[in-house]
C-alpha cells in the first residue's frame, strides 16, 4: 500500500496544477492539449497511486508520468521524431543565436532539452531527473552538458549538479 | 545558485505561460476518473472473492482493439533504457451495463521481440474480447429464453477488465504481467507473464534465474510453500496430487521477476488450489 494517503497526493496535483501545465505546455506548445496531457497524467497518476512507494519521490513519479504522457501525445500527432532528435547527437546545427534561449531550448533533442527544463526550470535534482527519464544519472550528466554545450553556455567551475 | 543566473530569462518566460482557468477542473476531473477507475477495480476484486461459490460467468465486450493501434506506437523514440512500456489503448467506461476498465501494454524496443509480445498480447485482448462477447450474448439469450423480462435485467453489470502491472524493470530487462479478466455473479480472471531480455532479443527463462537445476529448485521451493500453507487442523486450499494438484514446474510454468531480482511462479485460479486461493503465486529462492 501506499504510504501516501489518497486525499495527500490529491492536494499535490491540485496545488501544482500550474507547474504541471507549464511543463506540459513547454511540450506541446497548445494550451488545450496542454490541459489535456496534464488531465490524463492526474487521471493515471490516481489509478496507479498504489505503485507510489515512496511519498518523497512523488514529484519524480508524476513528472514521469507526466513527460510520457506529452512524448506520446508528441508522437500521435503524426511528428517523426528521427532517433537522431532524441539522442543526444542530436542535430549538428547549433540552433540560431539571435533567439532567446527559451527558445534555443525548445529546439534541443527532446532527450537533452527535457534534461535542461527539469534542471533549470524545475529544479530537479540529477538523481530526480534519472527517476522522470529511466536512465542513470550519468545519462542525464552527459545529456545535460550536451545541452549545456549547444546553448553555448560554459559553466566551467561550477557546480551545477 | 549561481549557475541558474543563465537560465533566469528563459525561466521567466517559461514561468510566465499563462494557465487557463480551465485546468482547475481538469485537474479535478482527472482525479475523479483516477478515482472512479480504482473503484472498478476494487469492486471486481471484491465480487471475485464473494463469488467463489456461484457458477457462472458472463461476459462481453464490442470493443474492436485494433492491431494498428499497437504498430502505432512503434517506431518511436525510447525514453531511456533499451525499452519503453506503453499504454497502447486505455479506457474506462461504463455502456450498457458493462464496466470496462482498459488498459493495454505495449513494450516500444529494438528488434523482433517486443514485436512478437505485442502482437501475442493484442491476440490475447482480441480473444478475450471475443469470448466474453460470445458469453455474454449467450447469457442474454439464456435470461430471455427462460422467462426474464427487461425490467428484471436492466439493472445488470458486469466488468470487463484488462491491466497491466510492471513487475520489475533494469536498461535491458523488463518484467510484467497482463491480467484479462471479466465477471459478473462469478469473476474470470487470466494472467500472462513476460520477461524479457531486450538486449540480447529474448525471453528470459528459470533456467537464466535459477541455472541447470531449476526446475528441482523451483519444484522443491513450491512444495515447501503448499506444505508451510497448512492451517493447525492440516488444511490447505491446494488440492494434492492425487486430486490435480502440483507436482512440478516445466518449461511452460508462468512466472515474473520481483524487483529483488528473485523470480515468483503464477499459476492460473483453480489449477492446482481452491478458487478462494486465487491465482496462486510462489517465490522461487
Amino acid at each position: 500500500m501506499s504510504s501516501l494517503t489518497d486525499n495527500s497526493l490529491e492536494r499535490y496535483l491540485v496545488e501544482n496544477q500550474a507547474r504541471f501545465y507549464r511543463l506540459a505546455y513547454s511540450y506541446l506548445k497548445h494550451p488545450e492539449d496542454a490541459m489535456d496531457a496534464v488531465q490524463t497524467a492526474v487521471c493515471r497518476a490516481m489509478e496507479r497511486r498504489s505503485a507510489l512507494r515512496d511519498p518523497a519521490s512523488c514529484r519524480s513519479w508524476f513528472c514521469r508520468i507526466l513527460v510520457n504522457v506529452c512524448l506520446d501525445e508528441l508522437r500521435r500527432r503524426g511528428r517523426t521524431l528521427p532517433l537522431s532528435e532524441w539522442e543526444e547527437v542530436g542535430r549538428e546545427d547549433p540552433p540560431p543565436a539571435d533567439e532567446s534561449l527559451a527558445q534555443r531550448i525548445d529546439q534541443l533533442p527532446l532527450a537533452v532539452g527535457t534534461v535542461i527544463k527539469l534542471r533549470f526550470y524545475e529544479e530537479l535534482s540529477l538523481r530526480e531527473i534519472a527517476n522522470v527519464t529511466g536512465n542513470n544519472v550519468s545519462t542525464v550528466k552527459s545529456r545535460l552538458y550536451a545541452g549545456l554545450k549547444k546553448l553555448k553556455i560554459s559553466m566551467e567551475g561550477e557546480n551545477i549538479e | 545558485m549561481n549557475s541558474f543566473k543563465y537560465f533566469s530569462e528563459a525561466r521567466k518566460a517559461y514561468d510566465s505561460v499563462p494557465v487557463p482557468d480551465a485546468l482547475e477542473g481538469r485537474v479535478r476531473e482527472g482525479i475523479r476518473q483516477g478515482r472512479a477507475a480504482c473503484a472498478l477495480r476494487r469492486r471486481r476484486a471484491v465480487r471475485s472473492w464473494v463469488s467463489a461459490a456461484a457458477c457462472f460467468t458472463v461476459l462481453l465486450a464490442g470493443l474492436n482493439l485494433s492491431p494498428a493501434v499497437a504498430h502505432a506506437a512503434a517506431n518511436v523514440p525510447i525514453l531511456g533504457g533499451l525499452f519503453q512500456v506503453l499504454t497502447v489503448a486505455s479506457y474506462d467506461k461504463s455502456e450498457d451495463g458493462i464496466d470496462y476498465s482498459v488498459a493495454v501494454p505495449a513494450v516500444e524496443a529494438e528488434g523482433d521481440i517486443a514485436q512478437a509480445v505485442n502482437d501475442a498480447i493484442q491476440a490475447k485482448v482480441d480473444q478475450h474480447m471475443a469470448k466474453a462477447r460470445q458469453d455474454w450474448q449467450e447469457y442474454q439469450d439464456a435470461f430471455f429464453t427462460t422467462g426474464g423480462t427487461e425490467e428484471e435485467w436492466a439493472g445488470r453489470t458486469m466488468d470487463v477488465t484488462v491491466d497491466y502491472e510492471i513487475k520489475s524493470q533494469t536498461n535491458a530487462r523488463l518484467s510484467f504481467v497482463v491480467t484479462m479478466a471479466e465477471g459478473w455473479v462469478a469473476s474470470m480472471e487470466e494472467r500472462y507473464c513476460y520477461n524479457l531480455d531486450l538486449a540480447e532479443n529474448r525471453a528470459i527463462t528459470l533456467r537464466d534465474l535459477l541455472g541447470e537445476e531449476w526446475a528441482e529448485i523451483s519444484t522443491a521451493a513450491i512444495l515447501r510453500q503448499i506444505e508451510e500453507s497448512r492451517d493447525a487442523e492440516g488444511f490447505t486450499y491446494f488440492f494434492s496430487p492425487e486430486e490435480g494438484g502440483f507436482t512440478s514446474v516445466d518449461e511452460n510454468t508462468a512466472f515474473y521477476i520481483r524487483e529483488d531480482g528473485v523470480p515468483v511462479a503464477v499459476f492460473p485460479r483453480y489449477a492446482i488450489a481452491a478458487g478462494a486461493a486465487g491465482c496462486p503465486e510462489f517465490p522461487l529462492a
